[in-house]
């Protein structure tokens, strides 16, 4: 009940019952945000996520920098998918300058993209482990990463913010004897991963935690716009690596993984599983590979679009579908750039699946949403 | 599956550790094997080659002073400066180098393919870390000297579970 006593000054009169608290925007449970729940006793009544504490303005920033010198800057919002974030600016790019991309180059993207998608939600399920109080979980990925980091280091040279997307392909070949570590290392981080099975997915009290806990029907994950892992666990088929492929994506054999329940548990699960298939697409994409070819269409130094246009490209991150809009005026800056994440998205469910959860439920519903600050943020 | 088989089998997945090798790296005694020496470019081409992004390295014969590696960086990160070097080379005619701050830098190598000259690679050396703002401003005499990088560590996997041999 508000009664707004001056223009933008409201008095909310409140239960003597129910008690507002702040978690976050420095509390290790929310990241760098803050939700505002109101309590009465256990139960959450009423929650308010606020975004924002992170704001960098990198949309803003991509308009006084170049095609190229965009690069290092916009891949900042999630570094450790960065080569994903930066996948629908390179591909829109591509789109005004006119550029074609050579065969192989489009497979290093991919092959790419599929390792920081797996080093991304790694450190996604490390830190759910230990939101969940299970220490383990959060050793295990935590090292296990190594394997895809060490192989991302060898390839672009760097361990998380790669830069190795370029308009017209990628910026350097991979080096000798590539393909054959880079299977061996898959085929073992494939291996340890299904060993998370015994000790947390089959785990009872993990799932006596997750099971049954913020359930997100089928009908709402469509109405509230979610997306990614949040809306496949919900009980839709959507995956734009299947719906709207990019790249050399038509050409590999994709399976997408749903489940019907809805709730955190299944919403933990799934990218679980999605690392499966990503080592899966990385095999068929490391024989379906030309084994030599220019990797890197040559550019003018400061390339200009050549005509005005604007250019909507998306792809699927680690956290869902990750879109770019580019509008351009000729030059050789973006005349205005703008970024639709995921994780903004996946966020607008959270009052939802929060409203009569008890209040130690939070965290596992919370980050079972696979979002990241930051990104929403920009 | 009942919920004691479940935690027996979750406390039977974590002993299965206690004989697994061990895989962290104890990293000043050892360290970790790249490829190559460092990332590089080949401006004929317009593709670079293979290696890790860290501390450059400046060839003296071959800096024209040319500027496009301060003007890659003015986007980026502001790291690099054009300084007056004492020395004359015949092909530097106004004696201006880059001078690079690692407090700056991003070590995202577009410097590297802005140079048309085959003057400026990256090298193995990431251990850059110093006391003060100062010590991390590398002049072009000190880009000149090529690093020494001790390597020995790479993944090894073993029937055993992995290791850094």
């Amino acid at each position: 009940m508000t009664t707004e006593i001056m223009p933008g000054l409201a008095l909310q009169k409140v239960d003597e019952r129910i008690m507002t608290l702040n978690v976050g925007p420095q509390h290790p449970g929310s990241g760098h945000m803050r939700i505002v729940v109101q309590i009465d006793g256990d139960y959450i009544v009423a929650c308010d996520p606020d975004p924002g504490y992170v704001h960098r303005g990198e949309e803003k920033m991509a308009e006084y920098r170049n095609y190229i010198t965009n690069i290092p800057h916009l891949e900042r919002p999630v570094i450790h998918d960065s080569c994903n974030v930066l996948y629908p600016y390179v591909l829109g790019a591509e789109e005004l300058l006119g550029i074609e991309v050579p065969e192989r180059a489009k497979y290093i993207r991919v092959i790419a993209s599929e390792l920081n998608r797996c080093i991304y939600i790694m450190y996604w399920l490390a830190i759910y482990g230990i939101f969940l109080g299970h220490s383990t979980m959060f050793m295990w990925p935590a090292g296990d990463r190594e394997f895809l980091i060490d192989l991302m280091e060898k390839m672009s040279g760097a361990r998380v913010t790669h830069a190795h997307f370029v308009p017209g392909g990628v910026r350097n070949d991979l080096p000798p004897n590539f393909e054959d570590v880079c299977l061996r290392q898959v085929n073992y981080f494939e291996k340890r991963i299904k060993e998370y099975a015994a000790v947390f997915y089959d785990n009872p009290i993990l799932i006596s935690r997750t099971q049954d806990t913020g359930v997100l029907s089928k009908q709402d994950a469509i109405r509230l716009g979610t997306t990614g892992s949040v809306l496949r666990a919900s009980g839709v088929d959507y995956d734009l690596r299947v719906k709207e492929p990019y790249d050399v994506y038509d050409e590999l054999d994709i399976h997408t993984n749903v489940m019907k329940e809805g709730d955190a548990y299944a919403r933990s699960r799934i990218p679980w599983l999605d690392m499966m298939e990503s080592c899966n697409i990385i095999r068929q994409a490391l024989q379906k590979m030309p084994k030599s070819g220019s990797v890197r269409t040559k550019l003018k130094p400061n390339p200009k679009t050549k005509v005005p246009a604007t250019v909507y490209k998306r792809v699927e991150s680690g956290r869902g579908s990750l879109g770019c809009y580019i509008v351009s005026d000729g030059k050789t800056e973006p005349y205005r750039l703008k970024l639709s994440v995921p994780s903004f998205r996946n966020l607008i469910a959270l009052p939802y699946l929060l409203k009569g959860e008890k209040l130690g439920n939070m965290p596992s519903v919370y980050w079972s949403l696979n979002y990241w600050p930051v990104e929403a943020d920009r | 599956m009942g919920t004691a088989t479940g935690i027996i089998r979750a406390l039977n997945s974590g002993i299965k550790h206690m004989a697994i090798k061990r895989f962290t790296l104890r990293y000043p005694e050892e360290k970790l094997k790249f490829v190559g020496d460092g990332y590089q470019f080949d401006p004929s081409t317009g593709v670079g080659i293979a290696g890790l992004k860290g501390r450059h390295m400046l060839f003296h014969d071959h800096c024209t002073g040319c500027q496009l590696c301060s003007i890659a960086c003015e986007g980026v990160a502001e790291a690099i400066a054009m300084v007056k070097v004492p020395e004359e080379q015949k092909q530097n005619k106004k004696a201006i180098m880059p001078q690079i701050d690692y407090g700056k830098c991003v070590f995202c190598g577009l410097c590297v393919d802005a140079c048309p000259f085959y003057a400026l690679y990256m090298t193995n050396d990431y251990e850059l870390s110093s006391f003060s703002k100062e010590g991390l401003i590398y002049t072009p005499a000190q880009l000149a000297v090529k690093p020494y990088v001790a390597q020995d560590s790479e993944i090894q996997i073993t029937a055993r579970g992995a290791t850094h041999g």
